[in-house]
């Protein structure tokens, strides 16, 4: 894998300082910038993890129609008010109402095709498409060659298809349950929410939107877990969204005072469970005498192929039904703690346009890494294949990009400002003091001594303003090819860095527009393992030209005036992780005893 | 920051508009293709200009935008149906930023700005392409799929697997410009 760079988002945590690299939770808090998001109220990093989101459009991915959040809602949608806890699997489960359908073999999307005979003779193309033929028609799949003919479903004219499947659906036992389930829950849900102070709502959540969904659902949980509550004794009140509530549950007598409040009438259900499996319904002696005689292992349907079904089904691939297209949704994104909104994306569904579009790329500098001696090896590779095919550039190219133990070498950063104004970066590695090879059984200094030492500039260093003008459109020189191999090296010469011993590698290489790349080196340990990957914090300053403070959120970039400094400069710090890739291990270190 | 990409300056015809073609690629009626500059076509893809529309005059068959790559051993070929009993060739227009891997297979209808279609894909006949979408590597889209904008597909047959960040177009803009300021002739 190339070498990384990766920003951190604190996700509201106290803790000011990311995890250690090495730790699994690292890849849980580091981020590549361009998935990242900044609030400008709160002066602040937020990721997908964090944010709030909420649905501003569904649509059909495939006949893309759109389809109003309203109306979404209003439709009667079947079973999946009960996976309501996820929110985005909820999202997922809305169904495309018109003449869209999946093939429930392979997931392809299947077309409406008539009877008519195939054309046969220049094996150009078997199903002819939008021919207006003979029916009866039906929904063929041009990937896997499923049809529905062969499960009995045909159709007398080729619209209008979800209508004429509503009727298989609405008789289905999945249905008709849920119906009974929806009538059996649906005055305790209305008077429920009628009552304000319903449940217990641990979680804040401050947007108004959010906090209605959450009752709703609120309220379902509450009824199912009031059920749980009495079917299994001992098992408290189950409520995910408060895990404060939850803990007084367990163990505690179902007779507590909200339980009571959420008693309903006992549900029975439709169809009792033990009888559904006479009928081949969810492992019972049907099934078995099914597989008794199988004789090809594909009459069984596999487990992704009845996955979408929210009720047992038939086990065998015979009884697959074409499914309705899930809808998907455009959200708009807001700030977990300020609420402010990050994301809204214009309502037209395939429109990939924001009203607003608050990304950290546009806040913070860019920061890519290389190494040159990688890249270096790369293009010689090229350089002796230029002009054979690629496949055979890939074979010899491999071994001189890696970082063998025991040696040094240099890295590149090269940061690129968004801002209009120029800025001044320091940059700080966090120190390592674990090894990355933990051990129990090693001697314990060894274990402490870090696996390499990273050293970078460790003064200030400027990049200029970003102006449009720089923006590669008609610029292609640019690239200045001239640069060649020694670019690195020129570059640290002439720029000195207080350093004098490693003033070729480490310091301000090169400037150019609103870029700047400094030199880094990497000294690897001879027992060193795993990967070069160190945590970063990058703060940087800048001049902001907004003249009064208090007004300096319009759109420049992040703010925290600094007490002893005039207060039109501003500081901002983040983390970042820097990933360099695997150390190979030495080939004389292999006698080494390896944990 | 990333390291030039040389190739060899007697391969390449480079246009008026900047459109950089291999003189190793199969360029078959080029009367009925459209390259919108700085569009580069790589060694071995075969386009397939001269499958067009049975009847008079000259028809654009093939459209490509600016900044579109076709990567090396790429077939663009446009899709053809019967419809009431006659066969016909329909064009393919393919939007801006458009970068297609190599070894790719492509029959679709449009193309919107700024997809990104991986090595090895096959996208089939009449398939509509959304702005920003991204087509992972090896993946076959069967015959007249549409794959949404800022959607990711993968798989055979190509299936959604996620929404793409919201940055999708600048960061394909700036990769798709930033290919073409690195694709540069060796001094030989
Ligand atoms: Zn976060
Ligand atoms: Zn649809
Ligand atoms: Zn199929
Ligand atoms: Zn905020």
């Amino acid at each position: 894998m190339a070498p990384s760079v990766h920003y951190h988002c604190p996700c509201l945590s106290n803790s000011t300082t990311p995890p250690p690299p090495h730790l699994p939770s690292s890849s849980y808090s580091f981020h590549p910038l361009h998935t990242l998001f900044f609030c400008e109220e709160c002066d602040a990093v937020r990721c997908n993890r964090c944010v709030s989101v909420e649905v501003s459009t569904y649509y059909c991915p495939n006949c893309l129609f759109e389809v109003p959040s309203a109306s979404v809602r209003a439709e009667k949608n079947r079973f999946y008010l009960f996976v309501h806890k996820m929110p985005c699997n909820v999202l997922t489960r809305r169904r495309c109402a018109r003449n869209c359908f999946m093939c429930p073999n392979c997931r392809n999307t299947l077309s409406v095709v008539p009877s008519d005979p195939p054309e046969s003779g220049d094996g150009r193309l078997a199903v002819p498409i939008s021919t207006v033929g003979e029916p009866p028609f039906f929904l063929y799949c041009n990937h896997c060659r499923w049809d529905s003919a062969e499960v009995g479903i045909t159709f007398e004219k080729p619209t209008g298809l979800a209508a004429q499947l509503q009727k298989f659906e609405d008789s289905a036992p999945d249905s008709l349950e849920f119906e009974r389930l929806k009538d059996h829950f649906e005055p305790f849900i209305r008077a429920s929410s009628l009552s304000s102070s319903t449940t217990s709502h641990a979680v804040a959540h401050p947007s108004s939107a959010a906090h209605s969904h959450h009752l709703h659902s609120n309220s379902i949980t509450a009824a199912a877990s009031a059920a749980l509550a009495r079917d299994i004794p001992g098992v408290g009140k189950y409520n995910p969204l408060a895990r404060s509530t939850s803990s007084r549950g367990i163990g505690v007598s179902g007779r507590d005072r909200s339980v009571n409040k959420d008693e309903m009438a006992e549900y029975r259900s439709r169809v009792e469970i033990a009888k559904a499996s006479v009928v081949g319904t969810g492992g019972g002696d049907a099934d078995v005498e099914f597989m008794r005689h199988l004789e090809n292992v594909s009459e069984v349907a596999s487990l992704d192929q009845r996955w979408e079904n929210s009720w047992v089904t038939s086990l065998q691939t015979s009884d697959l039904k074409p499914l309705r297209i899930p809808l998907h949704s455009k959200r708009s994104k807001r700030c977990p703690a300020c609420t402010h909104i990050l994301i809204k994306p214009e309502q037209k569904a395939q429109s990939v346009r924001y009203k607003i579009k608050l990304v950290a790329a546009n806040y913070l500098p860019a920061i890519t890494v290389a190494l040159p001696h990688a890249q270096k090896a790369l293009t010689e590779a090229a350089k002796r294949t230029l002009g054979k095919s690629t496949s055979a550039v890939e074979d010899d190219k491999t071994p001189a990009t890696g970082m063998v133990a025991g040696k040094t070498y240099p890295f590149h950063l090269a940061l690129t400002n968004p801002l209009y104004d120029p800025i001044q970066v320091r940059l700080s590695p966090q120190r390592l003091n674990i090894s990355t090879a933990p051990s129990k059984d090693g001697p314990p200094e060894k274990a402490r001594r870090p696996p390499f030492v990273i050293s970078l500039p460790t003064s200030t260093f400027p990049i200029a303003a970003f102006a449009e003008a720089w923006e590669y459109d008609d610029d292609e020189d640019m690239f200045g090819v001239e640069e060649g191999d020694d670019f690195g090296i020129r570059g640290g010469a002439r720029e000195k860095d207080g350093r004098s011993t490693r003033s070729k590698t480490v310091g301000v290489l090169e400037k150019r527009a609103n870029v700047t790349i400094v030199g880094g080196e990497v000294v690897i340990g001879k027992e060193a393992q795993g990967n070069v990957k160190f945590n970063t914090l990058v703060s940087y300053t800048y001049r902001s030209d907004d003249p009064a403070p208090s007004e300096s959120n319009d759109g420049d970039g992040p703010s925290i005036p600094q007490g002893n400094k005039p207060p039109e400069v501003k500081t901002f710090a983040f983390y970042t992780v820097i990933d360099l890739g695997p150390i190979i291990p030495r080939e004389d270190s292999k006698s080494v005893p390896d944990v | 920051m990333e390291p030039p990409i040389i190739y060899s300056k007697a391969e390449f015809i480079e246009t008026d508009t900047g459109n950089k073609v291999s003189r190793r690629a199969t360029i078959a009626g080029p009367q009925n293709i459209i390259l919108g500059g700085k569009t580069i076509i790589s060694s071995g893809a075969i386009i397939r200009g001269d499958l067009r529309r049975t009847g008079p005059g000259h028809a654009v068959v093939i459209s490509l935008g600016r900044y579109c790559l076709v990567g090396e051993g790429c077939v663009m070929r446009p899709p053809y149906k019967t419809y009431r009993g006659n066969f016909n060739y329909y064009p393919m227009k393919i939007g801006d930023h458009v970068h297609i891997g190599a070894n790719s297979v492509v029959e679709a209808a449009t193309i919107g700005n700024h997809v990104e279609i991986g090595k090895n894909c096959v996208i089939g006949k009449f398939t509509i392409i959304k702005d920003c979408a991204k087509i992972a590597d090896n993946t076959i889209v069967p015959p007249n799929t549409v794959i949404p904008a800022l959607a990711l597909f993968s798989g055979s047959p190509g299936r959604f697997v996620e929404d793409l960040p919201e940055s999708t177009q600048e960061m394909v803009e700036a990769q798709t410009k930033q290919y073409y300021t690195r694709f540069q002739p060796s001094e030989r």
